[in-house]
């Protein structure tokens, strides 16, 4: 199996969780590492418990994993609540000034640094995270240099000083490491591969001005900012228009209001801000504008719990906005397709003028992974579909921007183009776009745009993959999964194999449409079939079980704000398997 | 050979008859103000040779969002949600700023559940024409109060409205518009002109347009009755306007009477204003709309005006093309711009 390391730091929010994070992925990702990067943190600018666990390996890290190699706490809170995980070959580089370690397992090696003798830290506010860092370099069996690359760009041209002194730091804590601490039994190794790293919500915005986004609109709101900021940072280089806007309501009708008038164009929030934007939804729906609405969850009902993750939006995405539409849903599965996803989704909702709803969330929103950059395609195919955008000619005998046909789907002119004039209206309307209940309601008329509409259904059916089963077709259990599960699960699997136990898997990418018979023809066969989603009443199995009737055999279910660990997926599909439990919560190890 | 012109119906400068300014035949009550607007609307659009497809149209819900559909049908038209229109449009003419923006919203639609966006909208100084016909009582859902309705004015039922007005031109010169004024829709000649002068103004115009609802709010006891506009409307100086196309011929009087240069070279020209107003400082226009409505006035006029503030398209960094004709190489960032954007995650 892969074999992977893990760094966990943790600390106050303000304490600098972050940097030694950044440089640790820096480097990893320069040795051609794969990597993955969860930061547990909390509702607060200052204080509170900060948690960042980076798992670096040869192979794709699709996770988190279920435990630590190195933990470097920056004070005794976070010593005191993870020092008892780290198991034997273990190490945990500590401040011996400030912080003392506790209870913890045999063969875990406790790296005492002497911080106020090995650096001045009067002068150097940070110098315990930075002696960390550079003893934990030396422990890993990573040259010195890759440290001290880093530190200068960190710091650039600007303060060369700053980052000598910094890197003096860094080789004093390298060096004391090397005399006094054992190194890590495995070496970390090293390839000739390059990657990128990126978080979901960097992802998702790349995707965005990939696909062509010319207009951004945004509130801010954890964990959706990452894309606000990613846009606000690029945006007038990159010949976006970006906004920021008074709330959710004004946010998604402004997008409206721009692809209205012929431009690609998305917004991003979280689950509150998303319930705010759903009669939008139905006005995007009615007038045929398509636009791309992203949904990172978060724990909620309301305001919840703004910081931890969920897949509890799902219900609220079928149910947008009232009355019944044609719509398209989808969930990234890993960072890297949050990339990919958006200029595919962009396509189907163009080429139908529907809404695209988008659910990711905060884990891959503010997650990190590396990439391999050639799997980014900044060039991917766009597809407008049908749209007007000069004189055809065709306009005689008068345009009709709601023109019944076939598919459904109608040629849309945009605005300002003579002969094309229409009206576009929230009102149902004729195909010329005259208001059909204004004086009389003409129930034909009425039934006609319903079914014009509607129609959409099936060319989007046709436009989007159904999906395909992972792994052995004659598995013991089927694990069912969707969106962002698609890592922990795939190596639960890997883990059930080496315990005997076979696994294949079946992630939804697609929620809607479904392809419900495609689905059925996949599960038909299985031995045992388990679901497994971030969420308490399963939504995914009770939206499968309203399409298709299908009922699973057993669900593991996790709504305590942290993701799965893959270990959480094993031992419940051992527990199911065992015997008569169809319903296993498991419980997060450790309080972050 | 000689042909003699048959004489064609009278046209514009563009050489479009007044027909082609028309809309669809008004559904609303006979008597409504709004219909009047829609005909000064026309008025205006044809004597300024606006290009019809050049116009966009854009409105929320209500009888007042209705009205669109009788004027202008050869322009193109949005009537969005409730309360929602200023975010639509501000979408809209930020895609694509070469279309001249005319929204019509109601009281209910902005003062109410459009407040919010109403108050952002003013904020961003949009190229947008943004009127409001205000009559104090929501129509389609047959004579509630809304929230420009003045306290102490009674419904039909005998209700009486015990919450102060939100005076939507207060608001709106607080807020950062840039062209100020309120009419009634029964004064065809200071409609027509404001409507004009509106249409040469680059930057917010917010036109609170006083249009009585013969139906649920022409009564005694209502302030927003066509009875109580005839003897409360309160003028605040004579508004002229001479268009960029027309020669000035007229020397205007100096003292009370204010000549400002529009944009386009066109001059709005407030006569007979009161004693040291000065329509460019908005203290003096705010505190004159209050001492009004203490006095129970309804003030009329342009309020304030402001040519000097960049219009928000213009702070933009905008290409001068419409975003949404821009082919699709140009829809992507430059590779340049993105091979940087990468090179900070390597």
């Amino acid at each position: 199996m892969n074999h992977t390391f893990s760094i966990g730091i943790g600390g106050a929010a303000g304490q600098g969780v972050a940097t030694p994070g950044d440089i640790f992925a820096k480097i990893f990702s320069r040795r051609g590492l794969h990597l993955n990067a969860y930061n547990a943190y909390q509702s607060i600018i200052r204080g509170g418990h900060t948690f960042l666990t980076i798992r670096a390996g040869v192979d794709p890290v699709t996770n988190m994993g279920d435990t630590i190699d190195l933990l470097i706490p920056l004070n005794q809170d976070t010593m005191d609540r993870h020092l008892r995980l780290l198991g034997r070959g273990g190490a945990c580089i500590y401040n011996a000034d400030t912080i003392k370690p506790g209870e913890h397992a045999d063969g875990v090696q406790l790296c005492a640094l002497p911080v106020s003798t090995l650096a001045d830290i009067t002068k150097n506010k940070v110098a315990q995270n930075t002696l960390a860092i550079g003893a934990a370099l030396s422990m890993m069996g990573i040259g010195f240099q890759a440290l001290e690359d880093v530190i200068r760009e960190q710091f650039g041209k600007k303060a060369p000083a700053v980052a000598d002194e910094n890197i003096a730091v860094a080789r004093a804590g390298y060096d004391y490491a090397t005399q006094h601490f054992q190194a890590f039994a495995r070496p970390l190794p090293m390839t000739d591969k390059k990657y990128a790293v990126l978080s979901g919500n960097t992802a998702l915005a790349m995707g965005g001005a990939a696909a062509g986004v010319k207009f951004y609109s945004a509130y801010p709101m954890s964990p959706s900012t990452g894309v606000l900021h990613w846009f606000a940072t690029h945006g007038r280089k990159a010949g976006i228009m970006v906004r920021q806007v008074e709330d959710e309501i004004g946010v998604v009708n402004m997008a409206i209001g721009a692809a209205h008038a012929g431009v690609r164009a998305m917004c991003a929030t979280s689950g509150g801000g998303f319930a705010l934007m759903s009669e939008a939804l139905g006005l995007s729906a009615m007038a045929e504008i398509p636009i791309v609405v992203i949904d990172c969850m978060r724990a909620g009902p309301s305001t919840g719990v703004p910081t931890k993750t969920e897949q509890g939006d799902l219900w609220q995405m079928l149910g947008a906005a009232f009355g019944d539409y044609p719509r398209v849903i989808a969930a990234p599965l890993d960072i890297a397709d949050c990339f990919t996803l958006i200029p595919e989704i962009f396509n189907v909702v163009d080429k139908f003028q529907v809404p695209g709803l988008v659910l990711c969330d905060l884990l891959l929103s503010e997650g990190r992974l590396s990439v391999d950059p050639s799997v980014l395609n900044f060039a991917p195919p766009v597809d407008r579909g049908e749209m007007i955008t000069a004189p055809n000619g065709h306009a005689e005998g008068g345009y009709k921007r709601y023109l019944i046909t076939d598919s459904g789907v109608s040629p849309r002119a945009i605005p300002g183009i003579p002969g094309y004039t229409h009206v576009v209206s929230s009102d149902e309307h004729d195909e010329d776009g005259v208001l059909i209940s204004d004086m009389f309601t003409n129930h034909a008329k009425r039934r006609a745009m319903m079914e014009k509409r509607m129609r959409k259904e099936q060319g989007i059916a046709a436009a989007v993959p159904p999906p395909t089963l992972q792994g052995p077709a004659d598995a013991d259990v089927t694990l069912i999964g969707w969106g962002s599960t698609q890592g922990v699960i795939e190596e639960a699997r890997a883990q059930l194999a080496e315990q005997g136990i076979t696994a294949n898997q079946l992630q939804i990418r697609w929620l809607a449409p479904l392809h419900g018979d495609a689905i059925l023809d996949l599960l038909k066969n299985a031995k045992r079939t388990i679901i497994v989603e971030n969420n308490y009443s399963g939504q995914f199995a009770r939206y499968l079980r309203s399409e298709t009737s299908f009922v699973a055999d057993g669900h593991i279910r996790k709504y305590d704000g942290e993701p799965f660990m893959p270990h959480h997926i094993v031992d419940a599909v051992r527990e199911q398997l065992a015997g008569d439990v169809t319903l296993s919560v498991p419980s997060h190890e450790v309080m972050v | 050979m000689a042909a003699t012109a048959t004489p064609g119906p009278k046209v514009n400068r563009i050489g479009l008859p007044v027909l082609e300014y028309r809309g669809g035949k008004t559904t609303l009550c006979a008597g409504c103000g709004h219909n009047a607007i829609s005909e000064r609307i026309i008025d205006a659009l044809y004597e300024m040779g606006v290009q019809p497809e050049r116009v966009m149209k854009l409105s929320g819900i209500g009888c007042s969002s209705k009205s669109p559909a009788y004027f202008l049908s050869r322009a193109h038209s949005f009537n969005s949600v409730h309360g929602r229109m200023p975010s639509v449009a501000t979408g809209a003419l930020l895609a694509n700023r070469t279309m001249m923006g005319l929204g019509v919203s109601g009281d209910g639609d902005t003062a109410s559940i459009g407040i919010g966006q109403f108050v952002h909208l003013m904020r961003r100084n949009l190229n947008l024409i943004y009127i409001i016909e205000d009559n104090g009582v929501y129509g389609l859902t047959k004579g509630q109060f809304s929230a420009t309705a003045d306290i102490g004015s009674k419904l039909k039922t005998g209700v009486v409205n015990d919450l102060p007005a939100i005076d939507t031109c207060s608001l709106a010169i607080q807020l950062g518009a840039t062209f100020v004024g309120r009419s009634f829709s029964g004064d065809k000649k200071q409609l027509l002109t404001m409507l004009k002068a509106a249409m040469a103004h680059k930057g917010t115009v917010m036109l609170d347009v006083i249009s009585p609802c013969v139906t649920f709010n022409d009564h005694e006891g209502s302030t927003r009755s066509y009875k109580y506009m005839q003897d409360h409307e309160e003028p605040v100086g004579e508004v002229g306007f001479v268009p960029s196309f027309e020669e000035i011929d007229v020397e205007y009087e100096e003292g009370s009477s204010f000549d400002v240069e529009m944009h386009d070279g066109s001059h709005l020209r407030l006569k007979k204003l009161p004693e040291n107003y000065d329509p460019t400082d908005r203290a003096v226009a705010v505190r004159t709309l209050m001492e009004a409505h203490e006095n129970n006035e309804i003030l009329t006029g342009v309020f304030y005006i402001d040519t000097q503030k960049p219009a928000f398209t213009d702070l933009l960094n905008l290409v001068d093309e419409p975003l949404a004709l821009l082919p699709q190489s140009r829809t992507r960032p430059p590779k340049k711009v993105l091979d940087e954007v990468m090179s900070k995650h390597l």
